[in-house]
């Protein structure tokens, strides 16, 4: 039996235990990676991401109540909020006509990043085998997409108005494909993975006012989504929308405060991280340290995106998903994580002693792509000496 | 040590609200390219072009910010080190071009009082949507004695003339830096300045 079937063995045993999951031994095989194969990655995350109990015994009635509970959601928030009477479309000015036009910024800023996800693989692009059926079937009136088409021309037909061209003219009723690339919206009855990506972005904003949508949360859902709407186990598969609705809220829950802009400073918020990664590095190459500090080359100028977006732009999504394994695995979540971004540094750091500022900016901007488990591995090595 | 390549160094700073193409810009100007489908800048990105001016190797170092409210404290502590700024709006969406007031009085508050600032109506070849009418962008700038130009990143409108001018400016008015080493500020001839002409585009 080769190493990656043995692999995948240990992890079914695993699974396949009757009751109640041994966390501490899930945990320390998916540190090592999960396979790809079996869908194995995409029930791991759902432990890891505590949206699956380690009890086995409560799974089947968590996924019942949990999957229930997103369909009122779409109900709810999507398919006739504020009741049936109060239609959205209702062109009276009350008062959830205008949470209606609020609600359409937010809409309208995770229109424009959903549609630029994860370009370099066309998956997103693609239509989902499972639409909500409420929503395709709506003659476009449910789709969110629309919401925000209609809300621009609406905008835009008052702005002419007001300086005497009332003329709207028919073009800019064209939906928008020309301008989205292939991201382009599908017709009654389809829709693509990235119009499900936008819902449940949606759905979190509403649901997370004090939040509401940041850019990122795009690149922190995708991977998420990606693995489990692929799942071979079609129930999952199925449920690949709610189901990461709830992991991507509990992840969130974890993140949120690198989201938050009135938190930067609180030892949650981005500025701590960033200063945690920095003093990492100094610890363990103080020369490199010494060196960005002398060409002025602040943290914030890479590490910014690195520790917000969980590494989710800086590698391909399959090297993105095998580092999440790492991430999820470690149940002191953040600690190996700021390790991972130490080893990328060290690993750079004969180009970064060479370097001028604009060449090292660029460099850990644009991180050269290097077999994944070279900065694991280096990471372990600092972990173990940290 | 890299040796000297250049003999001036201008830092640039794109901003502007989310979407209206300022990734766009800065790609088609260094790269000579355009894609549809960018990922949104998170924090700040960083791109160097070296361009020639009156027989000067100027060496462009231009930051791209993200739009979104919420990287603002990352984004303008850039503002200080800035000599040329670009103000981007999408002549498509008139919330981007109301936004070019927010912008501009961020500049006000944290950049250097001489920045250079130019403002940029992009997507210019979206005539059939256009909202915004190149006269308004015009009256924003001439209003508040700034260049001004429609540009395509997607056609290729007007973008080096964008940056050359920015640079030209910049050159023209106030000191640059010497390319040494330790990046020592040396003045350049100053010259008195003058009102910046409104420049327009696409006709
Ligand atoms: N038609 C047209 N589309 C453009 C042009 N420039 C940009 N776009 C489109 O506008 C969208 C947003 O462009 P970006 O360059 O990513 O916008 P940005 O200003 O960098 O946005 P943030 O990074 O979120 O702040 C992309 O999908 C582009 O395809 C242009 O000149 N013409
Ligand atoms: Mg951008």
């Amino acid at each position: 039996m080769g190493l990656h079937k043995a692999r995948i063995r240990a992890f079914e045993d695993i699974l396949e235990e009757d009751s109640t999951i041994d966390m501490v031994t899930l945990r320390s095989l998916a540190f090592n990676g999960i396979p790809d194969d079996k869908g194995l990655r995409s029930l791991v995350w759902r432990i890891l991401l505590n949206y699956l109990p380690s009890d086995k015994n409560s799974w089947q009635s968590t996924l019942t109540e949990k999957r229930n509970l997103y369909k009122h959601y779409i109900d709810e928030i999507i398919v006739s909020p504020g009741g049936e009477t109060d239609h959205p479309l209702n062109n009276s000015p009350d008062s959830s006509w205008s949470t209606y036009f609020k609600d359409n910024e937010v809409l309208l800023q995770i229109d424009k990043d959903v549609r630029r996800l994860c370009p370099d693989i066309s998956f997103f692009q693609n239509a989902t085998e499972f639409p909500c059926h409420k929503v395709v079937y709506s003659g476009g009136a449910k789709r969110l997409h629309k919401r925000v088409e209609q809300s621009v021309l609406k905008f835009s037909t008052l702005e002419r108005r007001g300086l005497g061209v009332a003329k709207l003219s028919d073009e800019s009723r064209r939906s928008d494909s020309t301008q989205s690339g292939d991201y382009a919206p599908l017709h009654e009855g389809r829709e693509a993975h990235w119009e499900v990506v936008e819902r449940m972005l949606f759905l979190y904003a509403k649901l997370n006012p004090g939040q509401g949508y940041v850019q990122g949360m795009n690149e922190i859902i995708g991977p998420i989504y990606h693995t489990f709407a692929i799942d071979p186990n079609k129930e999952y598969r199925m449920n690949a929308e709610p189901d990461c609705f709830f992991c991507f809220t509990n992840l969130m829950a974890e993140i949120r405060d690198f989201f938050i802009r009135t938190l930067d400073e609180s030892d949650s918020g981005i500025n701590y991280v960033m200063g945690k990664l920095s003093d990492c590095l100094k610890k363990f190459d103080p020369v490199v340290w010494d060196l960005l500090e002398k060409q002025e080359l602040k943290p914030q100028y890479y590490s910014f995106r690195w520790l917000t977006l969980l590494l989710s732009q800086e590698f391909a999504l399959p090297d993105v998903e095998r580092i999440w394994d790492s991430i999820f695995a470690d149940s002191d979540r953040f600690e190996f994580f700021i390790y991972i971004c130490c080893a990328m540094i060290l690993l750079v750091r004969q180009e970064l002693l060479n370097g001028d500022f604009a060449s090292n900016v660029k460099l850990l901007q644009n991180f050269p792509p290097m077999d994944v488990s070279l900065i694991l591995n280096k990471a372990v090595e600092i972990s173990l000496a940290a | 040590m890299a040796k000297k390549t250049y003999d001036l160094l201008f830092k640039l700073l794109l901003i502007g609200d989310s979407g209206v193409g300022k990734t766009c810009i800065l790609f088609r100007f260094s790269d000579n390219h355009f894609t549809t489908t960018f990922i949104s800048t998170i924090g700040i990105d960083f791109k160097i072009k070296t361009v020639e001016l009156r027989g000067k190797k100027i060496k462009l170092q231009i930051w791209d910010t993200a739009g979104q409210e919420r990287f603002h404290t990352i984004t303008t502590s850039y503002y200080r080190g800035a000599m040329g700024i670009m103000l981007v709006y999408d002549i498509t969406n008139e919330k981007t071009f109301d936004d070019i007031v927010k912008w501009l009085r961020n500049i006000d508050e944290h950049a250097n009082e001489d920045v250079e600032k130019m403002i940029l109506g992009n997507k210019c070849d979206m005539e059939e949507k256009r909202v915004v009418s190149k006269e308004r962008g015009e009256a924003i700038a001439r209003e508040h004695g700034i260049r001004f130009m429609e540009t395509s990143a997607k056609a290729n409108i007007n973008i080096d003339r964008a940056f050359s001018e920015l640079a030209e400016a910049i050159l023209d008015k106030t000191s640059g830096r010497e390319a040494d080493a330790d990046h020592a500020r040396i003045a350049v001839e100053r010259r008195p300045s003058r009102a910046p002409p409104t420049r327009a585009c696409c006709t």
